[in-house]
């Protein structure tokens, strides 16, 4: 990479407003945005910006000038690698920013259906399609929820969340998309809504899975407990002499699918106490001594 | 999509205060619902582009709305200028060329 000074066109000896200056004029110049399709600019901008990150800088200015660090700035801060704005704006013919602020009437595309409207070949045309993002919470998304988004143009979108909607799922909301050219119909608003995970509730197609944490007493002898649910708390009954791994089904306690509804699996968690005393390990040890066994014999046998 | 708050930590040079502002002069227009927003790959590079401009280069608040419209304006026009071609592409030869001279002036 070429020296940051001779990039910029000044001295060593520049003062700091004077780097500052002419960074301005030559990222004015060659700014991509300004530069549509123009590599060369793109290229350019790029190696001013770099320039100016390390000589723009007083501290990486003089650390260059030492010699610690070289041209391409080893340890400058990253520029992240940036998808040019136009990428996207020149993309799609929804493109919510097309209308921004209202622009000056003629757009282009009201150029084109004039030349092609007086020869009647082209009546009148649908909007375009307005795409946007939401979020629900899981729990949300199993029960269906009613959710407002605020829209590009101002107005609030009232939107229905279907119970089981999936992550990434897209409404289709006719005519509420921008509005049509020569008396068109109206676009649709293309909803893609994503569903936020749940500390502790996992969906598994139409069914939920959790773990539930018991203590050794509790899964030997058997215990009532309250577990969390898409539909609330629900008392669970863990039957006496439950091990590890034993999964337990709440029946239709899952999300809601064309046969009716899932299940919500629980898979137990035997827990030992964070720090146990003696009192305790001795207590197991000593029963295991006088009755032992071998749980990975048991498992293989299992398996 | 990215909240708030990675957006502004993904770019040294932005605040919260500042993203919110642009935000209610309506540069930039992010999905919002309740009190979350959420802003996608274009509403990123939006904001990149106005941190560029405007912090930056020093583009003036009063003349950012201008310049904004103008860019929209322009990438909206080779949008369409790119379909226009695609359509004159998908003509037989001698209706391209005819066009081809009418464009460069010859009859």
């Amino acid at each position: 990479m070429a020296n940051p000074y001779q990039i910029l066109g000044v001295t060593r000896e520049a003062t700091q407003a004077e780097i500052r200056k002419a960074y301005l004029r030559l990222a004015k110049k060659h700014h991509p945005d300004l530069h549509p399709g123009d590599k060369d600019a793109e290229a350019r901008f790029k190696d001013v910006a770099a320039a100016n990150d390390i000589v723009g800088d007083e501290t990486k200015r003089a650390r260059f000038d030492r010699g610690e660090i070289d041209a391409s700035g080893a340890e400058r801060t990253q520029r992240t690698a940036r998808e040019s704005y136009r990428h996207y704006a020149e993309a799609e013919p929804g493109f919510k920013y097309s209308q921004f602020r209202g622009g000056t009437g003629d757009s282009p595309d009201d150029l084109f259906s004039s030349i092609f409207g007086a020869r009647g070949a082209r009546g009148p045309v649908r909007g375009s399609d307005v795409g946007y993002t939401l979020f629900v919470e899981f729990i949300e998304a199993i029960n269906g929820t009613k959710k407002r988004v605020v829209m590009a143009d101002g107005n609030a979108l009232d939107i229905s969340i279907p119970a089981g909607l999936r992550d990434g799922q897209t409404l289709r909301l006719r005519g509420k998309g921008l509005e049509g050219h020569a008396e068109g119909p109206p676009g649709d608003a293309l909803v893609e809504v994503h569903v936020r995970t749940h500390p502790s509730l996992h969906r598994n197609g139409d069914d939920i899975r959790s773990i539930l944490a018991v203590t050794p007493g509790e899964a030997m002898a058997g215990a009532k407990v309250s577990v969390e649910t898409v539909s609330g708390q629900v008392s669970l009954t863990v039957p006496k002499g439950s091990n590890s791994g034993r999964v337990l089904r709440l029946r239709g306690k899952g999300a809601p699918s064309t046969g009716g509804k899932g299940d919500h699996l629980i898979e137990l968690q035997v827990v030992l106490p964070a720090h146990p005393d003696d009192e305790f390990v001795r207590a197991v040890t000593d029963w295991e001594a006088k009755h032992p066994y071998d749980p990975r014999k048991q498992r293989e046998a299992r398996a | 999509m990215m909240g708030e708050q990675e957006l502004v930590d993904s770019i040294d040079a932005l605040n919260t205060e500042v993203l919110r502002h642009w935000v209610g002069l309506g540069w930039v227009l992010p999905a919002r619902a309740g009190d979350r927003t959420a802003f996608d790959r274009s509403d990123v590079a939006r904001v990149q582009l106005i941190c560029e401009l405007h912090l930056d280069l020093r583009i003036e608040e009063s003349s950012m709305p201008v310049v904004l419209s103008l860019l929209d304006q322009l990438y909206s026009t080779r949008r369409s200028l790119r379909g226009l071609v695609s359509a004159i592409e998908a003509q037989p030869r001698e209706v391209r060329d005819r066009i081809a001279d009418l464009i460069a002036g010859r009859t």
